[in-house]
């Protein structure tokens, strides 16, 4: 059986998602670090409305190559970033199909179809896992795909599903025609276990854990295969063996003249109670997640500094590789 | 605007990015209302059971659900005040929409049976912000609550649902559908000439790329919908200028973390561009420092004396305990409390210098050690929010 990580870089799409503020972000940034470290050229994708990534990942801002709207960006070695505008893909995709430029520019410029549109749901959806379909399969020149592994850091819960059930949507109502045939390629890819993994990212509290086990359920209902789920933010346990006994001498001195507000003892029990409930209460989520998912969860630890660098970053793809290395399971069937 | 004048309002919308805490804010606002004497629905968009099994309404669903009398005591409700939960469903809405809208069963059928409708309703992005708003929207006409609390959908696309009703309106005003809906017309060369903005044009490329199959669903779609389309963009209307009502109040809530922070000043930025009155911040999951005065600066060698203080008054009452890995273990857990505590002071400042409102308009909740969604963790946070006695 080969490791987790290899067997995670062995994939050509990862989409990450979860709940809002899990950390989706800086879990997929690091999961990026991860396989570039590894020597595989990995491509980092975002969709929100701003890119954050490229300032996640370098330390100076990069240069920019090419059309930033359009071409991935250099993030270090073997590491690149690219953040999916629908509008932009739409236009490029009509350019490809109509073979006319200037057509595809008329139709998008038109301010009737602007509006359209603005009101039209579900072609965001569409056209972001086209483009994603279109990078998956691109090959150079020796038939290699120019981008091996693609990572997506994926919208939460209810627009991730939104996105992931879009070919389905468009598969029961068209039957024939261009869309059906690449929405069809689009769907293969995705359901495509050996290709395509769905990672959730959670935190071990009550709605995120809830939400989690939601979400696999749906996932795995529009036929993609799921990843092992990731517990971020893990707190660290406090190294008090007799809590209570210690926690009681404690009380006893208060009043003390304590040398430092540090040894404040209404300070040191409410800091000691705080962190013993929270690591109750994690515990408690660890166990759920471990019982009703069937495979325990990767922890990441909660990193006191926050992951808002290349710095933290690196941190947290540390500690991946180590969750990582710490599970054995073969994925995805 | 100080917390007990926020339950002026006739709706509060709870905004902020995902994991702040939304859900359990709106419901504690929710709970102030009530203890203040009104009459109150919570609308979330989370399938939060054990909120439910805290109100005790049982599982929410479309229909708002009254938490019962003996729930709204214990949390310290004792006057006329009531409290409602419904939990948004997206499909339901636009079924609903639909049902009032339809000008006879025929024209509601041709809709309920369009394959399109059936999959857009629930699946596609969107329409859950759209719903979200004309759910509000209906439940603001019928007037049966002094003030609904509505708590948004989270997501990157955070603020979505304010666009949902112009978006809707700008296109079913727009000339594009009329090309859509009309396509014989169109091909007819007598009509080109009404086309001058090349939307036909539009439509034959269109056609190109996604087969007329396609086209000709959405045509049937949308044909299927011209008939209630003046009700839509009319209830789109109606939503945008509730909105913007100054009886409508939104209040920001965030998480202490940097990031969090950054995301409810853009968020305020977009607020303010768009008109709607922001009345308050709510600073969710805060740490705190239990001690006295502000947390101390972190300092090393202080930390090793307060660690050999703390081992010998051990040593001294607890001799069966290993005193020095206590002491440090402890000194640790409050080092790392101050820090936190110093980290999400200055979080706070910044947001208060970046957020025009009153110091009173900013509630600052720590962070409970426990998940807050019991009906008492409720309680104690309507109280933090609304100060002590929560019943202004």
């Amino acid at each position: 059986m080969t490791d987790l990580l290899t067997q995670l870089l062995a994939r050509r799409l990862l989409l990450v998602t979860g709940k809002g503020g899990t950390g989706k972000t800086s879990v997929a940034a690091a999961l990026g670090r991860l396989a570039a470290d590894a020597g595989v050229r990995t491509l980092l994708v975002e969709l929100g409305h701003e890119a954050v990534l490229p300032e996640l990942l370098c330390a100076a801002r990069p240069l920019v190559s090419g059309d930033p709207r359009r071409d991935p960006q250099a993030a270090g070695p073997n590491l690149s970033t690219l953040r999916l505008i629908p509008e932009e893909a739409l236009l490029e995709y009509l350019e490809l199909q109509l073979r006319v430029r200037a057509l595809a520019r008329g139709i998008v410029g038109n301010a009737g179809f602007r509006r359209f549109l603005e009101a039209a749901p579900g072609w965001r959806e569409l056209i972001t896992l086209g483009k994603l379909w279109h990078l998956a399969t691109r090959e150079d020149a020796d038939g290699r795909p120019v981008w091996p592994l693609i990572i997506i850091d994926a919208p939460a819960t209810g627009h991730g599903l939104s996105l992931l059930s879009a070919p389905t949507v468009i598969l029961d109502t068209v039957r024939i025609g261009p869309l059906r045939r690449n929405t069809d390629l689009v769907q293969t890819l995705l359901t495509d276990p050996t290709k395509t993994l769905v990672l959730i990212v959670t935190l071990l509290e009550e709605l995120p854990v809830n939400e989690t086990l939601e979400l696999r359920a749906r996932v795995r209902g529009l036929g993609l295969a799921l990843g092992p789920v990731i517990a971020n933010g893990v707190e660290p346990a406090l190294a008090l063996p007799d809590a209570e006994r210690v926690l009681a001498a404690v009380a006893g001195l208060a009043g003390a003249d304590a040398p430092s507000p540090l040894a404040d003892p209404v300070a040191l029990c409410a800091s000691a109670r705080h962190r013993l409930g929270r690591a109750r209460m994690q515990a408690g989520f660890l166990d759920r997640l471990e019982r009703e998912v069937g495979a325990a969860p990767l922890q990441l630890p909660w990193l006191e500094r926050g992951v808002d660098g290349p710095d933290g970053v690196g941190e947290l793809a540390a500690c991946l590789r180590t969750a990582l290395a710490q599970v054995a399971s073969e994925l995805g069937t | 605007m100080k917390p007990g004048d926020w339950l002026a309002c006739r709706v509060l919308v709870t905004v902020g990015t995902g994991g702040v805490g939304k859900t359990t804010v709106a419901a504690s606002l929710g709970l102030a209302a009530a203890r203040a004497g009104k009459r109150v629905l919570v609308m979330t968009i989370d399938p939060a059971r054990r909120l439910a099994d805290a109100l005790g309404t049982g599982p929410l669903d479309h229909e708002p659900r009254e938490v019962p009398r003996e729930r709204l005591r214990e949390a310290g409700v004792t006057g006329a005040g009531t409290l409602a939960a419904l939990m948004l469903d997206t499909k339901r809405t636009f079924d609903e929409l639909v049902l009032h809208v339809a000008p006879d069963p025929a024209a509601r059928e041709r809709i309920f049976s369009n394959p399109i409708y059936r999959n857009l309703t629930d699946a596609l992005g969107g329409s859950r912000e759209y719903s979200a708003m004309e759910k509000l929207r209906q439940v603001h006409v019928e007037g049966r609550y002094d003030l609904i609390v509505l708590d948004t959908p989270p997501a990157s696309h955070a603020l979505d649902f304010l666009d949902a009703p112009r978006r809707l309106s700008g296109f079913l005003e727009g000339q594009f559908l009329k090309v859509l809906l009309h396509p014989a017309a169109v091909v007819g060369r007598a009509s080109l000439r009404l086309f001058r903005g090349g939307s036909e044009l539009v439509l034959r490329g269109l056609e190109r790329v996604t087969g007329l199959e396609f086209l000709t669903a959405i045509s049937e779609f949308l044909l299927a919908f011209e008939e209630m389309l003046g009700g839509f963009s009319e209830r789109a209307h109606e939503v945008a200028r509730l909105l913007r009502d100054p009886a409508c109040g939104f209040v920001l809530v965030t998480g202490p973390d940097l990031q969090q922070a950054k995301s409810a000043e853009s968020f305020w930025q977009r607020l303010q561009a768009e008109g709607i009155q922001l009345v308050g911040l709510v600073l969710n999951r805060v740490h705190t420092w239990p001690g006295a005065g502000a947390p101390p600066a972190d300092d090393p060698r202080e930390a090793e004396r307060a660690i050999d203080w703390l081992a010998h008054a051990l040593a001294e009452r607890a001799p069966d305990v290993d005193a020095q890995s206590s002491a440090r273990a402890l000194v640790a857990a409050t080092r790392a409390q101050a820090a936190l505590a110093r980290r999400d002071a200055v979080v706070r400042a910044r947001l208060e210098g970046a957020l025009p409102l009153p110091a009173e308009a900013v509630r600052a909740v720590p962070l409970f050690s426990e998940d807050v969604h019991e009906l008492q963790a409720l309680t104690r946070m309507a109280e933090l929010i609304f100060g002590e006695r929560g019943r202004a």
